[in-house]
């Protein structure tokens, strides 16, 4: 399907509102919209990447038995970079893995990056953001450019990545607050829980829970956001199981892709306008289909062939929705057929 | 303690606070009362903050002429310019005046050229105006309204009367500094305001949503109105952005409309919807690229025809630029005289043709004491300021005036009139300029919403952003 349904357009003039239809917006609105949400989403991921491993590779994953190496690696791999050259293999893992994740320029999923094209695409539909959401992000934006990665790794980043994950934070409460929740809101909702639920695929991917099961499965609970959620939920230590079907299954904690996926959902339909259940786009129909996969099958199914195959396939079905989605409302030239 | 001291001459020229004998005109007796109560740190402090918010915001503009299309925040003085009722009033009539008769030149070069035919101004003086627009020959416009937004540009001579130095009957920019300014300064010193009763300016997005409305092409109960910007990467986008906010209209680019069958339509996410109006900040060469510059990926193919066709409204309308035009300035009071029978209420400054072989001498004769114009630039590019320049400068010109005499006018330097200051050792006069806009539906509005462009280089006359201007909030008093 190369374009939505136009036939569902007019609802009658309503008085005093400036259109017809309120709720129509700019394709090139909608489309910046859902980006300005996946990378403020993307931004506050990967400083919390780099925070829970920065702190890790202090004690446990000391530089002695190459496991500095390894827990770099999976960094990068959560970043996106599954075959790089070996940024993590030399001696210098820690500086240049972090380095290239939070100040890279031409990397565009290091935190300076995500933040640039956030910003630039807020700034494309200033008009269209309060000036608070607008202030935030700029605010956000002007503070990462006047870091100097030299002296963020010389005063420790900690503070640095905590400031970041704060704002980005904040965008969800202000956008909330201050936006009228129609469809521009809710295609930030969309870019925001799409941009998570892929990289909370990603994480259980590049963490081998079964290799030593009881700190792999903590650090990527960390990463996560869901340490301490996971204990009150479980009161019992972490073990791989329990910890993946967490991140994957819970229904309420609001990283896991379950959650995750139910909030495209149901963004996705307040949009379309759509009955839950039904479809009008092919993104609604493949959304729909992980929602109900991830509603009713049991962890041990989702895993039988193994943890790895099963969060590859979910990185790509989270591919394959943007897709869809930039196909159905982002297209090029959306003339009626 | 500022020092509220004249520490400047104001010998020679028109001083906005200071009377000839170095007492404070009655109207800014308060401000000077108020400004010297605060101490110099607390100034410099609550400066900082206003253009920390001021960068924060957003309020910024692009250099051009800066390789890394840096974005600056455009200085803002804290010490407001004011103007007292009755002047204002003066300058209110001046503009619509001249507006109006504007107005009525463009209308009459696209449809008869009744004042060329009668011999009042030269027929190749408007056919040679690089915005001179033959498309618009014989193109009817609603309500025969073509400049709906004006920028004309004031500045006080030595005796303190306001006279024309520019018209901007294009695309005029600096409202959003109007807006911006007054309301980082209400919440930065909102003690200046003591003893004031200052027009308010944030009615102004409203009044210019009126217009765009009234101009609608169908008589739509609710046309849709919109605001066409280059995008992100423009000087003005600042400004584009908070109109469109203001007036609840969307912000759209070339690539989002598109035309079909001499309809205008809006790219949405629920399909096409048609567009009535398009305020465009755009210059009419980038509009089209059927019809204009072929290579513009800022337009929309095809908006001409159907602007031609009557099915959308374009403000300012296509081919206002002739009315602007340096070259046609000279005659706007002639223009006043003929379509009006009224003497205008406004001076120009002088001005030199070069293209009159007699005025052209003297002008090469004269650089050292003349500030010479292109004819078609904006934003104080392509200028010589004869007095200033270097001996190159002035032979570089006289070389390109010898070779394209009607790209160029020259008039004698106006000196300007200088107002309060706030610079590194206290407070300094710097010379500023007035611009008011004038909106134009029903008939021409002049908001008491201008902007004061002030030149915060020493002895600099040249208030352009790009030039190392600033800006002051400009208050007309109740």
């Amino acid at each position: 399907m190369g374009s939505v349904e136009f036939a569902s357009a007019g609802s009658g003039v309503v008085g005093g509102l400036r259109r017809p239809n309120f709720n129509q917006m700019l394709s090139r609105v909608a489309d910046s919209l859902f980006w300005l949400g996946r990378n403020v989403e993307r931004a506050e991921t990967i400083a919390r990447i780099l925070d829970v491993n920065y702190t890790r590779a202090m004690d446990l994953y000391s530089q002695r038995d190459g496991r500095s190496e390894k827990l770099w690696r999976s960094v990068m791999q959560c970043a996106g970079f599954i075959n790089e050259p070996d940024v993590a293999a030399n001696g210098r893992a820690a500086r240049d893995t972090f380095g290239f994740c939070a100040f890279d320029e031409d990397n565009s999923t290091s935190i300076v990056s995500a933040v640039r094209i956030a910003r630039t695409n807020a700034l494309g539909v200033r008009a269209e953001i309060t000036t608070e959401v607008w202030e935030l992000i700029n605010v956000l934006y002007l503070y990462v450019q006047e870091q100097d990665s030299s002296s963020v790794m010389r005063e420790g980043p900690s503070p640095f990545l905590r400031r970041v994950r704060d704002r980005a934070q904040a965008f969800a409460g202000i956008s909330d607050a201050t936006m009228t929740h129609g469809d521009g809101w809710n295609f930030i909702q969309v870019g925001r829980y799409l941009e998570r639920a892929y990289m909370t695929a990603r994480i259980i991917d590049a963490i081998d829970v079964a290799n030593e099961p009881w700190h792999e499965s903590q650090r990527m609970l960390e990463m996560c956001c869901a340490s301490a959620p996971f204990a009150q939920a479980s009161h019992h230590a972490p073990d791989a199981r329990d910890a993946t079907a967490f991140v994957v299954l819970s229904e309420n904690f609001p990283r896991s892709l379950r959650f995750c996926t139910r909030e495209i959902d149901e963004a996705m339909h307040r949009i379309s306008r759509s009955p839950r259940g039904t479809f009008v786009i092919d993104a609604e129909r493949r959304v729909g289909r992980l929602r109900s996969q991830l509603d009713y099958a049991s962890i041990d199914d989702l895993l039988s062939e193994g943890v790895s195959a099963f969060a590859r396939d979910l990185v790509r079905q989270y591919e394959l929705l943007t897709r869809d989605i930039e196909r159905a409302y982002f297209p090029r030239l959306p003339v009626p057929a | 303690m500022l020092d509220l001291q004249p520490q400047y001459a104001v010998a020679h020229h028109y001083d906005e606070l200071y009377n000839p004998d170095g007492t404070p005109r009655t109207h800014y007796e308060a401000l000077a009362k108020t400004l010297g109560s605060l101490g110099r740190e607390e100034i410099l402090a609550r400066v900082q903050s206003i253009n920390t918010a001021l960068l924060q915001r957003g309020v910024t503009f692009t250099v051009y002429a800066d390789s890394a299309g840096t974005e600056r925040v455009f200085p803002f003085d804290i010490i407001p310019r004011i103007l007292a009722a009755e002047e204002w009033g003066r300058v209110e009539r001046g503009i619509k005046q001249r507006v109006r008769a504007l107005n009525s030149f463009i209308y009459d070069v696209y449809h008869g050229e009744r004042i060329l035919r009668e011999g009042r101004m030269p027929r190749e003086l408007v056919y040679s105006s690089k915005n001179y627009n033959r498309e618009m020959i014989g193109v009817d416009v609603p309500h025969d309204v073509y400049i709906h937004v004006s920028g004309i540009d004031l500045i006080r001579n030595d005796g303190g009367t306001f006279m024309v130095l520019e018209d901007n009957c294009r695309t005029p920019s600096g409202i959003s500094y109007v807006l911006e300014n007054r309301d980082v300064l209400k919440r930065g010193f909102p003690d200046l305001f003591n003893g004031y009763a200052v027009c308010p300016v944030d009615d102004y997005p409203g009044r210019l949503l009126d217009v765009l409305r009234y101009v609608a092409p169908r008589g739509a109960a609710a046309p849709n109105v919109v605001l066409l910007t280059p995008g992100i990467y423009n000087s003005a986008y600042f400004e584009h952005t908070l109109l469109a906010r203001r007036m609840g209209i969307e912000l759209v680019e070339g690539r989002d409309l598109i035309v079909v069958d001499n309809v205008v339509f809006l790219k949405t996410t629920r399909g096409l919807e048609r567009v009535d109006v398009i305020y465009r900040r755009i210059d009419d060469d980038y509009l089209d690229p059927l019809y204009f510059k072929a290579d513009s990926a800022l337009g929309v193919t095809g908006l001409m025809n159907s602007y031609r066709a009557g099915n959308v409204t374009i403000a300012n309308a296509i081919g206002t630029g002739v009315g602007d035009d340096k070259s046609v300035y000279r005659f706007v009071p002639e223009m006043i005289r003929f379509y009006l029978d009224e003497e205008p209420l406004l001076e120009n400054v002088p001005t030199y043709d070069c293209t009159d072989d007699a005025q052209r001498r003297h002008v090469l004769a004269n650089l050292a004491t003349l500030v010479v114009k292109n004819t078609n630039a904006s934003g104080g590019y392509g200028m010589l300021m004869g007095p200033y320049a270097s001996a190159e400068e002035r032979e570089r010109f006289k070389d390109l005036i010898a070779t394209n005499p009607r790209d160029f006018i020259a008039q004698p330097v106006i000196q300007l009139s200088s107002s309060p200051t706030l610079v590194e050792g206290g407070m300094e006069g710097r010379r500023v300029d007035l611009r008011p806009f004038a909106l134009y539906g029903r008939e021409v509005d002049v908001p008491a919403a201008a902007l004061t462009r002030v030149a915060l280089r020493e002895g600099s006359l040249v208030v352009n952003s790009s030039q190392g201007g600033g800006s002051k909030d400009t208050w007309v008093l109740q």
